[in-house]
């Protein structure tokens, strides 16, 4: 695809009326993926935060833009991606044709991406230079009980793939919610070392509090971000601190703590190449 | 060729002119500078360069909270952007008020189909599935407060409360209706006649009025 192919991309995203952090990565991928000018134009859409799915109809010229490839940043397939984009974008299927011309056509999201796989090696990777894998434990966390989503299957699955590949001593899909517990990762690892990714589209109150209390890395759930002292901008104080703190040791343990996956920068080659996917 | 979003700003931009909270202004040829319109004549603004800044500055208010709706009146003051184009223009305003300018662009093309918030309302699922219970006096009641001007939202509602047509709150002055407003002066002195250069036109109501809905119905 190049500019002058009349295409553009909308990346669609939960966003959150309550975390400052969620919309945050999907905003970076996109303009990441602008300044290659692989589309025409590339917008978001958020479900939470504006511009909604709704407005996102409105959003691409139909004098100038001929086709929409819609991406889902989510990590699975799920009520969102099955339910609440089709219908808040008025999609009909994979490929949906306006009454004004536009083709939209509707993708997959980018949890289902295999390289999937890669980014969390990679991020693994990142977060304990130099410790070796093989006498290191990675848990993929994930929330569990999601009612209509698939994050705990996705993150079950992404876990059997990097244990076949056979580089980390243990690999383990643990829960916030639901058995295994990521509560439990001491009774659950056996290495001296252990690296925890968090299998989330953003950073927020779980990857920032509480994953870290559940791990025994935070003591207490900090005053709410929602109120900052007011400042001049970049003068708040980060929740980011959590990760740079590596390694933490508990118990004679060495454990490595990683933003969300989510934030991972790979995650604009992903949302790209779902793109690609649909237009072939 | 240039997209309407642009034919339009290249339109406005024949004066400084207001975009809710903001106003731009033409510098050097080419270029842009937008600040709080409440900050004009201030010299101690901090300044940024670049278009996705604006991401940063519409994050946060003047105390710190986050603005989860943009059209908000709380926009922070003590900012100054300069831009080196009309693309950095157009890509600022988006993060200041994400797709206002496609959905007027849409309305000044004739194009723009609005939805009731029955529709709207009848639409969910999952948790706000329940919001639809609502009563028509309800909505006139909560509509008035989240949506109103003054302390609300800037937006300019093009919607009705229902297919009859219903205006979406009795509660609400004419001029909440009218594109032709500024809702940002409106709120700061109500009376004033300011026209309204590129009005933030409403097609539907937000997830946020949404969500109160469904607080009304649930008694919370």
């Amino acid at each position: 695809m190049n500019p002058n192919d009349h295409s553009a991309l909308l990346i669609v995203a939960h966003g959150s009326t309550m975390n400052p952090d969620s919309s945050a990565p999907t905003l970076a991928h996109a303009a990441e993926i602008r300044r290659r000018k692989i589309f025409a134009e590339v917008g978001c859409a958020f479900w939470k935060e504006e511009p909604s799915l709704r407005d996102a109809i409105f959003l691409f010229d139909p004098e100038l833009i001929r086709e929409v490839y819609v991406v889902p940043n989510f990590i699975s397939e799920g009520y969102f991606t099955q339910t609440v984009v089709p219908r808040e974008l008025d999609l009909n299927g994979r490929i949906t044709k306006r009454p004004n011309g536009q083709i939209w056509k509707y993708c997959e999201p980018v949890g289902s991406d295999p390289r999937m796989t890669d980014l969390l090696l990679q991020r693994a990777r990142e977060i304990a230079p130099g410790v070796a894998e093989a006498e290191t434990s990675l848990l993929i966390v994930a929330h569990g009980t999601d009612l209509n989503e698939n994050s705990a299957v996705a993150a079950k699955r992404e876990a059997e793939k990097i244990r076949s590949v056979g580089k980390y001593a243990e690999v383990l899909n643990v829960y916030m919610e639901e058995p295994p517990l990521v509560l439990d990762w001491r009774k659950l690892t056996t290495t001296r070392n252990v690296v925890v990714v968090p299998f989330f589209i953003s950073d927020g109150l779980h990857s920032y509090e509480d994953i870290p209390r559940l791990l025994g890395i935070k003591e207490r759930r900090l005053p709410s971000r929602r109120r900052q002292p007011n400042g001049r901008l970049g003068s708040r104080p980060s929740s980011k601190e959590i990760f740079r703190r590596n390694p933490y040791k508990i118990d004679n343990r060495l454990l490595f703590y990683a933003p969300s996956i989510g934030t991972d920068p790979g995650f604009a080659d992903i949302i790209i190449e779902q793109a690609l996917a649909a237009k072939s | 060729m240039p997209s309407s979003i642009e034919r339009i700003l290249g339109t406005a931009l024949a004066a400084p002119f207001y975009f809710g909270q903001i106003l731009i202004q033409k510098t050097k040829p080419g270029g842009f500078v937008l600040s709080h319109r409440d900050d004009h004549s201030r010299e101690d603004l901090q300044r940024f360069r670049n278009p996705d800044d604006a991401i940063e500055i519409a994050k946060y208010g003047d105390t710190g909270s986050y603005r989860p709706l943009k059209t908000a009146p709380n926009l922070r003051h003590g900012w100054r952007l300069e831009l080196a184009d009309l693309e950095e223009l157009r890509r600022a305003l988006d993060y200041f008020y994400p797709a206002r300018l496609a959905v007027f662009a849409t309305w000044k093309g004739g194009k723009l189909k609005t939805t009731p918030l029955r529709e709207a309302l009848d639409r969910q699922s999952g948790m706000y599935r329940v919001a639809a219970k609502i009563s028509d006096s309800q909505i006139d009641d909560l509509v008035a407060n989240f949506c109103r001007s003054n302390g609300g939202c800037l937006r300019t509602i093009l919607w009705k409360r229902d297919r009859d047509g219903a205006i979406a709150s009795t509660k609400l002055p004419k001029e909440k209706f009218d594109p032709a407003w500024d809702q940002a002066e409106a709120s700061a002195r109500p009376g004033s006649t300011i026209p309204a250069t590129v009005p933030l036109l409403c097609q539907e109501a937000c997830n946020l009025l949404i969500a109160e809905c469904r607080k009304v119905v649930k008694g919370k």
